[in-house]
């Protein structure tokens, strides 16, 4: 439907319109500032988390060579059951931060690395291939806590940038051209309407 | 207390012990085990010596874990065999040295209900080579809590230290179960001179333990009074004042001060202040532990030693097979498996 045919051409629309069109203009400037420190943002957590993806996939190998050996060394029996002296699992707290009105998650976490001492097994009974292996794994733990955090903040960022150029392109090219026409139909009209009191004042006089 | 027995009957035990020893697997293999896939290894321990451990646990377990819980099972049931056709003195000292496998299971047992794991899960880690029977460590896996598991070890050696658990974390417990063992075996070693030469190979085992506590617990900054409270006395090298000595050292200076000692010529190409890993010292170390075992082995035919020879032996072949199996599985370098075994 045209916008003519939903429109009533009357100068209180037109005021209307002219307001409506200047809260779109600047709500467009600011949706534009808003994407354009957003994709800094981004850019800015996107070197982050290409390091941290790297950082991980590097623990995740030492980890996994080091339970590796310690079970072939010790046996899964021996890794198995110095397991069980630990029962404690580490503590995570999710808070959240503001980035350019985008919540992102901020997420703590205690308890993750231990001191040998702090793992609850013997020292005796046990050997540093089993340190190494638990040791290997908290490193990885906490690795993974660090890119839980930094991967979230950039899909959230993400999905906000996506939602505001959309909401820029919308103002754009959409909303402001067509309440800008609807404003021309009105000015038009009026204009319009005012020739035709006048041609008509005119007559009435002759 | 190996005063009360005054007539040791080495003869037969060793004549037993020699039997077994010519069962076991020769060290010429392990270089042709490495080479094989991992279905040809398993083919080959299915049809050895382990042929009815295996069958007998294929219902429970399947692919490498059979063979693991296999071979722990056959380790387990050629000690008790030891301590069945042994008598007198010996008999005595193998039970104090396979107290080990009490401590391990008694460990295990405990982590098991402090931890909150099924008695399926429990038994599944325990090794019956002790004192303790198979039937026993099911008993005390079906306890409700550590109380009732301490509890029931009422008329055991291992009573009196277990009553001093308080509850929360088992390293302190664990570690006294640990020196309880070693601290018996000491005081069970008589003085023949087969039995010298068994006190000084228990002495060795027990300076590589401190050396080995040493260098993980300085290398993760433990405090030195800790340290010092952790270490076993009775070493032959390591005297108690070694011991105050080196636990009062950091990491760098504990590398630096220990060249004096026969150790070093085992570990000294391994070992730095800027080393990142331990698992080289641990693997130099109980190589030096098994060539000592090995040099003494032959010196005294009707003694302890021929027995000590066996256990190890079986126990190093077990570990061997183990470590290919596993290393073969977990694709592992087999620079890595090669460096582990005990050849």
């Amino acid at each position: 439907m045209a916008i003519k045919d939903t429109i009533k051409p009357t100068r209180s629309e037109l005021i209307g319109l002219k307001k409506k069109i200047k809260l779109s203009e600047s709500g467009h400037k600011l949706l534009k500032m808003k994407r354009d420190g957003l994709i800094i943002e981004l850019f800015d957590i996107l070197n982050k988390a290409k390091n941290v993806r790297s950082e991980v996939e590097k623990d995740y190998e030492i980890a996994q060579q080091n339970l590796n050996i310690a079970k072939a060394i010790e046996g899964v029996v021996a890794v198995k059951s110095t397991a069980f002296a630990l029962k404690d699992a580490p503590v995570i707290t999710l808070e959240s931060k503001n980035v350019m009105g985008v919540v992102v998650p901020r997420i703590k976490s205690t308890s993750v690395k231990k001191n040998i001492i702090e793992r609850g097994y013997g020292i005796i009974g046990t050997s540093s291939r089993i340190d190494e292996a638990a040791d290997a794994y908290e490193n990885l733990v906490e690795k993974i806590i660090i890119a839980a955090e930094i991967e979230t903040t950039m899909k959230k960022l993400l999905d906000d940038i996506e939602k505001t150029k959309r909401r820029v392109n919308a103002l754009e090219f959409k909303v402001i051209p067509e309440l800008s026409e609807a404003m021309d139909f009105i000015m038009l009209r009026l204009e319009e309407m005012e020739r035709e009191e006048t041609f008509r004042l005119k007559k009435i006089k002759s | 207390m190996c005063g009360l027995f005054k007539t040791p009957a080495y003869a037969y035990i060793t004549a037993r012990v020699r039997a077994r020893k010519r069962k076991l697997i020769p060290k010429e293999t392990y270089p042709k085990l490495l080479n094989m896939q991992l279905p040809e290894i398993i083919r080959f321990i299915e049809e050895s010596e382990y042929k009815k451990d295996v069958d007998e646990l294929s219902a429970k377990f399947k692919s490498i874990d059979l063979l693991e819980h296999a071979l722990g099972r056959s380790l387990g049931a050629s000690y008790r065999k030891l301590m069945d056709i042994s008598r007198g003195e010996v008999n005595y000292l193998i039970t104090e040295y396979m107290r080990r496998w009490d401590v391990w299971n008694i460990k295990t047992v405990i982590r098991g209900k402090y931890y909150g794991a099924s008695e399926e899960e429990i038994l599944n880690c325990v090794v019956s080579a002790g004192e303790l029977h198979y039937p026993e460590l099911e008993l005390m896996a079906k306890k409700e809590s550590i109380g009732d598991v301490i509890a029931s070890l009422e008329h055991t050696p291992y009573y009196p230290v277990l009553t001093k658990y308080e509850g929360g974390m088992l390293n302190k417990i664990e570690d006294e179960l640990d020196r309880l063992s070693y601290t018996r075996l000491l005081d069970a070693v008589g003085g023949s001179p087969g039995e010298k030469f068994f006190l000084k190979f228990i002495q060795t085992e027990i300076d590589i333990k401190n050396l080995k506590m040493l260098f993980r617990l300085k290398k993760a900054g433990v405090e030195r009074e800790y340290v010092q409270n952790i270490l076993i006395t009775g070493g032959l090298e390591l005297k108690e004042s070694d011991l105050t000595r080196l636990s009062g050292l950091s990491f760098s200076e504990l590398v630096h001060s220990l060249d004096g000692y026969s150790y070093w010529r085992s570990i000294s190409d391994v070992v730095s202040d800027q080393m990142t890993t331990l698992m080289d010292v641990d693997t130099k170390l109980d190589a030096h532990l098994m060539n000592y075992a090995s040099q003494i082995s032959h010196y005294y035919p009707l003694s302890i030693l021929p027995v000590l020879d066996y256990i190890l032996s079986k126990k190093i072949e077990v570990d061997n097979l183990r470590v290919i199996a596993r290393g073969k599985e977990l694709k592992l370098a087999d620079e890595i498996i090669r460096s582990h075994l005990v050849m």
